[in-house]
């Protein structure tokens, strides 16, 4: 019983993590009904962002400020960053695509895909990049928190869960109280006839681009905390990603959240209570039964059309 | 109709997978290659060695590492010997099917004289049935698995190793877990790759042997969140034993196991041994090779690395790959010798088992190969990781 909490808690910061990259994958699709493959990499350029930060700081060990302000300009500096990076891969990859055949954005996503990991292993290197944030503080990060009987919830995991679930409140409040959000949902939903009410398509898309890959950012870094950033760490996320997105339903953003929050936990039972070897088989039976059972996931909806 | 179809799709594909399946029942021997490439008598100028290791991907620090050591050695022996053989450098990605594309690459090329490496042992599995029909001396610095040399899969006459096997490393780690850490419980977690299950499955014997408790869990080489696989490490375990390729996922793990407060001892086998990369106070490495910045017989090749490679620190599997190039180039010069300037690839693999080295960079002096194409009298040392992320060895 005791491990089952754990259990449940090792699942929630899995799942956090993920479905941060999820929520970039269903605004994206949710607009341009494009699966952006190159979503994993931006969340593994948002990692080495982080890294080169803390670097700059002095690193984990002697940090020229305090590790909490640390954390939070590691945060920024990599969302703002991934942001750019998003508006750009937008901008030159996506957008002169926008009325082709679907296909050709789809391979032009894979493209950027391949691009950015192997420019990340060419100026970056193949070594894996450790954020040593267990030196953080004497292993604040690590060794405080809740520590309940069997049960270690560290602060980092803390920090981890609280900044998801902020992250993904204030995107449902900008989508849901806000004109942009407005507007990008009227474009979700009839692209054609949003343009024609007025609203600025473009300026949409690239504000989708640039929210979806600042959160991508933000859970490069949150992983990269308790792993490490190396070159090819963004095609395993992003396909994690893109089961949770699928789970939840594509295109909807409350679906990718419990969607990644469902394939964290389900990962980290798989793992405590069978084997490690059997998580990615069950994961992925999953997204095929979710497929077969429920094409539209947990929370889409059907794609009506009148005819 | 349509129910018969479906249903005969179904049996298809049933059919199908039964086949995958049988095929992978056994290990999958790769077959000889059709017609055997032989290499004609090229002139000693134009002699090649062809190192083949994993320089990108999460295995490259390894391949890196040897590549500086193999480019150094060329570098150093040619000048000794006053020989003029060049190096290709070939990038298996730690995938055994690239690594099989790169021997046949190297078999094509006529002055390709030995092969140093594959670095792993898949590798070496997959490039056995070219590079033995070549008659291509393949000579590793890191590939441990046991069944490339001892037991019925064993890869080619053409395949020689400087390190130890780990028929030795499992049984030794496992006698320093007995004798000196006093272990009774051990947890082991391989990561399905085959260096790791073997080296998992022969350490597994001889703690069972002693008497030693042991659990096995298993995790992909993808995952680099272990939580709750640490939750289940129960807490009287006294050792948490990994077999893994790749150092910073040995201290992600260590990591999260002091994150959960288990208190468990960490051990990690040869390919975690990496100072800059697994740091973790107080876990323990084991490791084919000694510290050779220990062995005074190597100060003046050690300064001449470090001048050749500023910034760079002498790891454990540098010095394995210049012992291997040296002995290449030490047969490719007793060839050239026989062969009045003229060498091939069948004169070169006969000279290897015959070369000797009377200061050997991993101590002592090079004896030679055992009857198994294994170094005569290796063994395995165990460091300590200590709080500045140097390792010290304790056994």
């Amino acid at each position: 019983m005791s491990n089952l909490v754990q259990f449940l808690v090792n699942g929630l910061t899995l799942g956090s993590v993920y479905a941060l990259v999820a929520l970039g994958y269903s605004m994206v699709y949710g607009i341009l009904k494009l699966l952006n493959f190159a979503h994993g990499d931006v969340y593994m350029i948002g990692a080495y962002i982080g890294f080169g930060v803390l670097t700059a700081m002095g690193g984990a060990q002697n940090p020229a400020i305090s590790i909490w302000l640390v954390l939070v300009v590691m945060f920024v500096v990599a969302m703002v960053g991934c942001a750019g990076l998003g508006v750009a891969i937008e901008r030159f990859a996506y957008r002169p695509l926008r009325n082709a055949p679907r296909i050709a954005p789809l391979i032009s996503a894979l493209g950027v895909s391949f691009f950015l990991e192997y420019s990340a292993q060419l100026l970056f290197g193949a070594s894996h990049r450790q954020y040593d944030a267990f030196s953080f503080g004497g292993g604040a990060l690590f060794f405080k928190g809740i520590n309940w009987g069997p049960l270690h919830v560290p602060l980092l995991r803390i920090i981890i869960i609280v900044s998801a679930f902020a992250l993904m409140i204030a995107l449902m409040l900008l989508v849901n109280r806000t004109r942009i959000g407005k507007a990008m949902r009227a474009t979700s939903y009839d692209r054609e006839a949003a343009s024609m009410m007025g609203i600025d398509v473009d300026r949409v898309i690239t504000i989708t681009f640039i929210i979806g890959s600042a959160l991508a950012g933000a859970a490069g870094v949150m992983f990269a905390l308790r792993a490490d950033a190396s070159p090819l760490m963004g095609f395993n996320a992003g396909l994690k990603g893109f089961t949770a997105a699928v789970i939840g339903g594509i295109g909807s953003i409350p679906g990718a959240m419990l969607g990644g929050l469902l394939l964290g936990l389900f990962e980290a039972l798989t793992q405590g209570y069978l084997s490690g070897r059997w998580s990615d088989l069950f994961v992925f039976a999953i997204l095929i039964v979710m497929m077969i059972v429920r094409p539209t996931g947990l929370l889409g909806k059907a794609d009506i059309k009148k005819v | 109709m349509k129910r018969r179809t479906g249903l005969f799709a179904l049996l298809v594909a049933l059919a199908a997978l039964a086949v995958v399946a049988a095929a992978y029942a056994k290990p999958a021997k790769q077959a000889a290659p059709v017609a055997a490439v032989r290499s004609a008598a090229v002139p000693c100028s134009k002699a090649k060695i062809a190192i083949m290791a994993p320089l990108t991907g999460d295995a490259g620090f390894l391949g890196v590492e040897q590549l500086s050591w193999a480019k150094y050695a060329i570098t150093v022996q040619n000048k000794l010997l006053g020989t003029k053989i060049g190096l290709y450098q070939g990038d298996t990605q730690l995938d055994p099917a690239l690594a099989s594309t790169l021997a046949q690459r190297y078999v094509s090329d006529p002055k390709t004289m030995a092969i140093i490496g594959p670095s792993t042992s898949g590798a070496v599995v997959a490039t056995g049935p070219t590079l033995s029909a070549a008659k291509l001396a393949a000579i590793s610095p890191s590939a441990t698995r046991v069944s490339l040399t001892i037991g019925g899969d064993t890869v080619g006459n053409h395949f020689y190793r400087v390190v130890p096997h780990d028929g030795i490393q499992g049984p030794s780690d496992a006698a320093y877990m007995v004798n000196k850490l006093k272990a009774k419980k051990v947890y082991i977690v391989d990561d399905q790759e085959t260096y790791s299950t073997g080296l998992a499955d022969t350490a597994t014997v001889a703690l069972k042997a002693k008497g030693v408790t042991v659990i096995r869990d298993s995790v992909s080489q993808t995952v680099t969140d272990f939580s709750s696989i640490v939750t289940k490490v129960p807490g009287d375990t006294d050792v948490v034993f990994l077999p893994w390729q790749q150092p910073p996922r040995a201290q992600i793990f260590a990591q999260q196991m002091a994150e959960q407060g288990k208190k468990a001892k960490i051990f990690g086998s040869d390919g975690t041994n990496d100072p800059g990369k697994f740091k973790f106070k107080g876990a323990l490495v084991s490791n084919f090779a000694p510290d050779i910045t220990g062995i005074a017989q190597d100060k003046a090749l050690i300064a001449g690395w470090l001048k050749a490679n500023p910034g760079d620190k002498v790891g454990s599997f540098g010095p394995p790959t210049y012992g291997a190039t040296q002995i290449a180039m030490l047969a490719i010069k007793a060839a050239c010798d026989a062969g009045g300037g003229k060498v091939t690839r069948a004169a070169v693999l006969a000279q290897v088992p015959k070369v000797r080295v009377k200061q050997w960079i991993l101590g002592d002096s090079w004896g030679g190969f055992s009857a198994t194409h294994d170094p005569v009298g290796a063994k395995f040392y165990i460091f300590e990781i200590q709080a500045d992320g140097s390792y010290k060895l304790v056994g």
